[in-house]
């Protein structure tokens, strides 16, 4: 009898004391710093220079990289649960895109910068596509002076003297236009370990991308909920209409499951990364879809007062949708989930 | 968080042997054409060989009628058997009314009965629904009356699954007229009292359910489950690990409570359709790749979604991409097992059928809508409407 198919998974999503207490110090953090009015002050840049040094202090921009290097060693399981809350009050920093970037240049053996980046003097901005020979809107490339780019097989940091003029977006996301033919170019790391560590940091960008959209797609629907609660017509308050509180639901079915999804995918990434490589594509997708879905409909709700540019559930929906395409259309995951379908491998076993 | 695989010591493997030697032996590739050719879901000889080893109340020691196993080990009993396809329907519901028995049961009901669950001798099944009540149960109206020692029962169930492979009727009664919640009481009847007639309905998911119609029947007093008018109270512990209120987070369960038997459906039926495409050389064609894909990614978000919030996404997912790879499949998807030209065995054609179904037992979608809407988010209730006029 065949027993290299005895395995059975746990299915654990419980969060260890540990875990609890890192979510918990960043969602007091930012619950209590990051207040709407602070994101909309830093509008239209989308950045807030003394909230980058005081996360520097934390010690958050370098938590995932290695003690040795002055990081804490923390998982890309801990870093999912600091993107959520990111994400939860649209906290105006740079944090996804550099610590990705941090642990790239980690990778990629370029250690002599990540005491500056730690630090918060330097952002890096990683480039999510590779580049096509065009110049490429970057995410956090208005805020900051180096980009890294897979350049054919190579692994590229282009730096410039300072960042690219920043480009208004719907998001008030820093983007800007970078053209990686100007600049100073220091070639990384070449060939398949070039494309192995860039597909990495990719995919760490769209973990914590997906963490911060559930993040932010469960605030949205607490807002809209909360709204419902208080708001009358027809002298009754409308969360009492099953079209109302109905839609609500949809909002929270999804966010709740996209969540789990991003730890579940976080959880194979750190431990298990050949094990099931369809789930961070599944959660990147899914968190993209959930998210706005909860930002729609967290607008609609909220009728007239939902439209307005005063009222905080129009920050999330702004920013949902700019965050889910920085990377590209988060459908051609779909592709990626289908590679894995059709891999040769034994027909997995839900267990 | 952990999705580690369990260490399996020495006597966890064997026993995941002994029941794959089990499953290779008395679930036949027979005996599975035959459960899905007369749609009867439940082997009684496969069920009363899965007593004898004390599998039916596994966890439970060997002295009570159980096998002593680990809940690792009952984990692996039910992944294997539903697994193999093994017919043993009235498992579940069984072990889904046990609980409500053994802590609201009369000492005679339960010398009567609970050995004999153990062995595969009494089975259960459940008596909510009637024809004009569904997911509104508190709204039964099949009438007990009390007549000294014994109680006189008339009226009518509906949608009873499993009937026909059971020995007692989990039964919801009116007991008062006058109220509503409290006018509820709940027996444990045995279907061979006299005056008790099981009429089958035939649904489109192939799989057959009941009516149960009570005439002047006379049920002993002993077989009152709770007190009278507690019926409520009792069915709550059943309704509630029925819908799945509370996610599993023991590690060893699924977090998606009912979702999580539909999601596996979808998972397999999205494995089968791409081993088809694969066989026919599809496997490279764009909308093979998307549709596929797509349907995956909501059987893993289903999965991922927990407790009723789980069930509600994973029967609309389960409907919606059951329909779209018919689409996918092409005109011989609706062609069923055994006809010509056959697709996948005939699992396409049958999960679309079997997944409409998935969305209104055990309280339809819309209801968990509303549950989830008061208690998990926390938003008022609707209104009762004011009774419609007559004019």
């Amino acid at each position: 009898m065949p027993e290299m198919d005895m395995v059975v998974r746990r299915n654990d999503y419980s969060l260890s004391p540990e875990q609890e207490e890192v979510r918990d110090l960043f969602a007091d953090f930012f619950r209590s710093e990051v207040p709407g009015t602070r994101v909309r002050a830093a509008e239209p840049l989308g950045f807030d220079a003394r909230l980058w040094k005081q996360l520097a202090g934390m010690g958050a921009i370098s938590m995932g990289l290695p003690e040795s290097q002055g990081g804490a060693g923390s998982s890309m399981v801990d870093l999912t649960l600091v993107a959520e809350q990111f994400g939860r009050t649209l906290a105006p920093v740079p944090l996804i895109e550099t610590v990705v970037a941090a642990r790239l240049l980690s990778r990629a053996g370029a250690a002599d910068l990540l005491d500056q980046v730690g630090a918060g003097e330097r952002i890096l901005a990683p480039a999510l596509l590779p580049d096509d020979g065009t110049p490429q809107l970057v995410a956090a490339g208005a805020v900051a002076t180096d980009a890294i780019v897979l350049s054919g097989d190579k692994l590229v940091l282009v730096s410039l003297p300072a960042p690219p003029p920043h480009v208004i977006n719907q998001g008030s996301a820093p983007l800007a236009w970078w053209d990686f033919r100007e600049g100073e170019r220091t070639v990384l790391s070449s060939g398949a370990r070039a494309r192995a560590i860039y597909e990495d940091a990719v995919k760490e960008w769209k973990l914590l991308t997906a963490a911060a959209l559930a993040g932010c797609g469960a605030v949205a629907t607490r807002m809209a909920v909360d709204y419902a609660k208080v708001r009358m017509a027809f002298g009754q308050p409308i969360g009492t209409f099953q079209a109302v509180s109905n839609a609500l639901v949809d909002s929270a079915i999804a966010v709740e499951g996209a969540k789990h999804i991003t730890w579940k995918a976080a959880w194979f990434y750190e431990n298990e990364p050949e094990a099931e490589p369809q789930l961070v594509p599944m959660a990147f997708a899914y968190a993209c879809e959930a998210a706005t879905r909860a930002v729609t409909t967290g607008v609609h709700v909220h009728g007239g007062t939902g439209f307005m540019l005063e009222t905080d559930i129009t920050l999330y929906f702004l920013r949902v949708k700019a965050w889910s395409v920085l990377a590209g259309d988060p459908k051609s995951e779909l592709l990626a989930i289908a590679d894995a379908l059709f891999a040769e491998k034994p027909v997995p076993v839900l267990a | 968080m952990n999705f580690a695989p369990f260490e399996i010591d020495a006597a966890t493997r064997a026993f995941w042997r002994e029941v794959r030697e089990f499953c290779d032996t008395e679930v036949t590739p027979e005996l599975r054409e035959q459960i899905w050719i007369e749609d009867s879901y439940h082997d009684q000889a496969l069920y009363k060989k899965m007593g004898e080893r004390g599998w039916i109340m596994g966890r439970w020691p060997r002295e009570r009628g159980g096998a002593g196993l680990t809940a690792l080990q009952d984990k692996i009993l039910h992944q294997e058997l539903d697994q193999a396809e093994a017919p043993v329907f009235c498992w579940g519901l069984t072990t889904l009314i046990l609980p409500a028995v053994l802590q609201f049961g009369s000492p005679e009901i339960q010398a009567e009965v609970v050995s004999r669950v153990a062995a595969g001798d009494a089975r259960f099944f459940l008596g909510y629904t009637e024809p004009d009540s569904g997911s509104d149960m508190a709204a039964a109206k099949i009438r007990a009356v009390r007549d000294g020692d014994e109680w006189v029962i008339n009226g009518q169930k509906m949608f009873n699954t499993g009937g026909q492979f059971a020995t007692h009727h989990f039964l919801l009664a009116r007991s008062d007229p006058k109220q509503k919640h409290r006018g509820l009481t709940m027996f444990l009847v045995p279907l061979d009292t006299p005056g008790i007639e099981l009429r089958p309905i035939k649904t489109i998911s192939g799989e057959r359910t009941n009516f149960v119609f009570y005439s002047d029947v006379r049920l002993p007093d002993r077989y009152r489950l709770g007190a009278e008018g507690d019926g409520w109270n009792v069915v709550n512990g059943p309704l509630s690990a029925e819908h799945g209120v509370a996610a599993d987070l023991s590690g060893l369960g699924e977090i998606s409570g009912i979702g999580a038997g539909f999601t596996k459906r979808l998972f397999d039926l999205v494995h089968r359709v791409a081993e088809y495409e694969r066989s026919i050389g599809r496997a490279d064609d764009p909308l093979v790749r998307l549709r596929l894909a797509e349907a995956w990614l909501y059987a893993e978000a289903s999965r991922n979604s927990p407790a009723m919030l789980g069930r509600v996404i994973a029967s609309e997912s389960f409907q919606k991409y059951s329909a779209d790879l018919i689409d996918l499949v092409g005109p011989a998807a609706v062609v069923p097992r055994g006809g010509p030209g056959v697709v996948a065995e005939g699992w396409v054609e049958r999960e679309h059928r079997f997944a409409q179904g998935t969305a209104i037992y055990g309280g339809t979608t819309d209801i968990f809508r509303n549950m989830i809407a008061q208690h998990v988010l926390g938003l008022p209730r609707p209104p009762k409407p004011a009774v419609a006029s007559t004019n």
